[in-house]
């Protein structure tokens, strides 16, 4: 199970890899600015148009779940073809799809002034009251599904290569180890552990997505075709949460290779670790239904599930993932680095962030602070200073073991900033949520304007870390291979 | 008010993991054999994960003992009052804006067009309630004011570019 694939075939997938990074970065960059421009709005300071506002908004969402999804599918097939041979066709075809399913979005939104949400509620995308017409609405939801079929051939394809190397994808979460039948020193790697559930619970998202995407197409195309809205907004929220949920679960890949390297100390796949992961992959794929909890007619078990669920999902991370970070650095003589200290970093805002999601998943709250910005609170945290935060740290990872390039003073600049913006940002909005301060709103009651306003000034903050981050990782792209640099992984710890 | 206690809460929390990672980080320089840190940290996991289970249990059924879906009891003699509401770009339409304060009501929420949210505000602009405005659904809100005043009716789920001007009021009084 030891195996690893030829250092020089993975040497070799880094300019694509990059690539991947880059174009994930940049986006990401330049939705955080239409992050600000919102809360600016919302805080009174800029003036623009309510229609500008939505479109803001849809692009943010969009474009932030795609892009840092697109960027940690890299971070994980970067690790993953370490174990199992992936293709790199599939990889390249996925991030063409993804390209032009971006491009498609851009223009639906900005040229045809869509503007949905990136939750695409039906039968919303048909009736915007007049505020956008067919081609906006086929653009987005056909970029969309553009963009779901490339990542939906990616994990076909990270599925076939794992179930090639373990023989089934329960193998590849170590049921046969859990089970007692394969000893633990023989367990799948943390990365192939993280990648099966990932593998499993994404296609499971993006054919519920692409279902509700087509039916959506269809009934832009022909409204006399019409569908069942409350299996519509199942099948949306099936898709988000899991989607964007995965993120981080692709990104926390990057801790489990890269600490143990610096630390050397090791992170083996033991049975409670196993266990773990087979929690999240099942609650992953069945708790998105505490985004439904104030939709009274759902059957009212599915929504006490939801929030039975959604507790019990916090002990993976809570109990094994964090504590087996914490336990890894503790005493170690850890050398911090800019990609341990962000890899650390990141499981705080990961853990931190479950606190106040795991709050809003109790239904008596949720019935006063769902839709409030408590939500986009909790998850700018685990998000914004999680799942984010482990692809900065794998954009120092991979400079550092591939080319010469050194951090400096300015890059350490970015990391504080970044961690004192991100937190303001999401202070802020759980601050609005306490208040009772509506999502989604284009303009704000005075009484909610002053968080808004200070996490605009978070968010300013976390753009300039990021665009530091951004050149430092362009300046390797630009060293790589020229420097004959020969550090591998093994010369870190 | 929830939001006070969520809030409190979830800052008693982030601040309790502040604190473990920045003391773990503190502690990252000193050099001690991983061998004795996980035996001793493993054990304490097992209490630490078991008090979190029990933690959990608690506050799962404390706080399922009285969910919003259920119709209260209502005693002989004091029938609810049922209001229809009818949410649609952009506006409301409530077939009853008028009550007093304890009287009993049950809002039956639905939507002429796509989903909307029905939230009610108190005077300061607190969320006491709230429920999902859906097309061929009916969602229903039981509520009875126990002060009386001008409450707002907001929007809270994205409906398109008024949205945020989906705003209508009720009025309560003694």
């Amino acid at each position: 199970m030891n195996t690893t694939i030829n250092n020089k075939e993975i040497t070799s997938n880094n300019g694509l890899i990059a690539t991947y990074l880059i174009v994930g970065g940049v986006i990401i960059g330049i939705m955080m600015i239409f992050g600000i421009l919102m809360l600016l709005a919302q805080g009174g300071v800029l003036d623009f148009s309510p229609a500008a506002f939505y479109q803001f908004l849809t692009i943010h969402g969009t474009g932030m779940v795609g892009a840092a999804a697109l960027a940690a599918a890299g971070v994980m097939w970067y690790f993953l073809s370490h174990y199992v041979e992936l293709s790199k066709k599939v990889f390249k075809i996925n991030l063409l799809l993804s390209i032009i399913g971006v491009v498609m979005v851009i223009i639906g939104v900005f040229s045809f002034k869509y503007a949905s949400a990136w939750t695409f509620l039906y039968p919303l995308p048909a009736l915007s009251g007049g505020a956008w017409g067919t081609t906006g609405a086929l653009l987005y939801l056909i970029g969309m599904l553009i963009l779901g079929v490339g990542f939906l051939l990616l994990y076909i394809d990270t599925g076939r290569a794992i179930i090639k190397k373990h023989g089934s994808l329960g193998k590849g979460l170590g049921w046969d180890v859990i089970s007692g039948k394969r000893a633990e020193k023989d367990a799948p790697s943390p990365t192939v552990v993280a990648s099966t559930m990932v593998t499993i619970v994404n296609t499971t998202a993006l054919t519920a997505g692409a279902i509700v995407l087509i039916m959506n197409i269809i009934n832009v195309i022909n409204p006399a075709f019409t569908f069942d809205p409350l299996l519509a907004k199942n099948l949306t929220f099936a898709f988000g949460h899991i989607f964007a949920n995965s993120i981080i679960y692709m990104g926390v890949i990057v801790v489990y290779e890269i600490l143990p390297r610096y630390t050397n100390r090791p992170w083996k796949s033991n049975r409670p670790f196993l266990i773990a992961w087979t929690m999240s992959t099942a609650f992953t794929l069945v708790i998105y239904t505490h985004h439904m909890l104030m939709d009274s007619v759902m059957p009212k078990w599915m929504l006490i599930m939801g929030q039975v669920l959604s507790y019990a999902n916090g002990l993976p991370v809570l109990v094994v993932t964090a504590y087996g970070a914490l336990m890894i650095v503790y005493k170690s003589g850890i050398k911090w680095d800019m990609a341990s200290g962000l890899a650390f970093m990141s499981m705080f805002g990961w853990v931190v962030g479950v606190v106040p999601a795991i709050v809003d998943a109790t239904i008596v709250v949720n019935h006063v602070m769902h839709n409030t910005k408590w939500v986009p609170g909790h998850f700018h945290m685990y998000m914004g200073l999680g799942a984010a935060v482990m692809l900065f740290s794998f954009i120092y990872y991979l400079s550092k073991v591939d080319s010469d390039l050194k951090p400096n003073g300015l890059d350490k600049f970015g990391f504080v900033i970044y961690a004192l913006g991100m937190i303001s940002v999401s202070v802020g909005f759980l601050i609005s949520g306490a208040l009772s301060t509506p999502r989604r709103w284009a303009t704000h009651f005075p009484e909610w304007m002053a968080p808004a306003v200070f996490g605009a000034i978070g968010g300013v903050l976390a753009v300039l870390a990021l665009t530091i981050f951004i050149i430092h990782f362009i300046r390797y792209v630009q060293v790589r291979g020229k420097t004959g640099s020969d550090m591998n992984e093994k010369k870190l710890a | 008010m929830i939001q006070t206690v969520a809030w409190m809460v979830s800052l008693f929390f982030m601040l309790v993991i502040t604190v473990v990672f920045a003391f773990v980080a503190l502690k990252s320089k000193e050099k001690q054999d991983y061998e004795p840190i996980k035996k001793k940290w493993y054990k304490a996991r097992t209490f630490y994960g078991v008090t979190l289970v029990v933690l959990f249990l608690v506050i799962t059924i404390y706080t399922l003992r009285e969910l919003p879906y259920n119709q209260p009891v209502y005693s002989a003699g004091n029938d609810p009052t049922i209001v229809d509401v009818e949410a649609l770009q952009f506006g409301w339409n409530i077939s009853d804006t008028e009550f007093k304060v304890g009287e009993p009501i049950e809002f039956h929420v639905t939507s002429a067009d796509v989903t909307h949210g029905f939230g009610i505000y108190d005077e300061e602009l607190n969320l006491i309630a709230q429920t999902q405005a859906m097309p061929e659904y009916t969602n229903k809100v039981f509520i009875t004011f126990d002060k009386p005043g001008t409450y707002e009716i907001l929007c809270l789920e994205y409906c398109g570019l008024a949205h945020h001007l989906m705003i209508g009021t009720i009025e309560v009084t003694e």
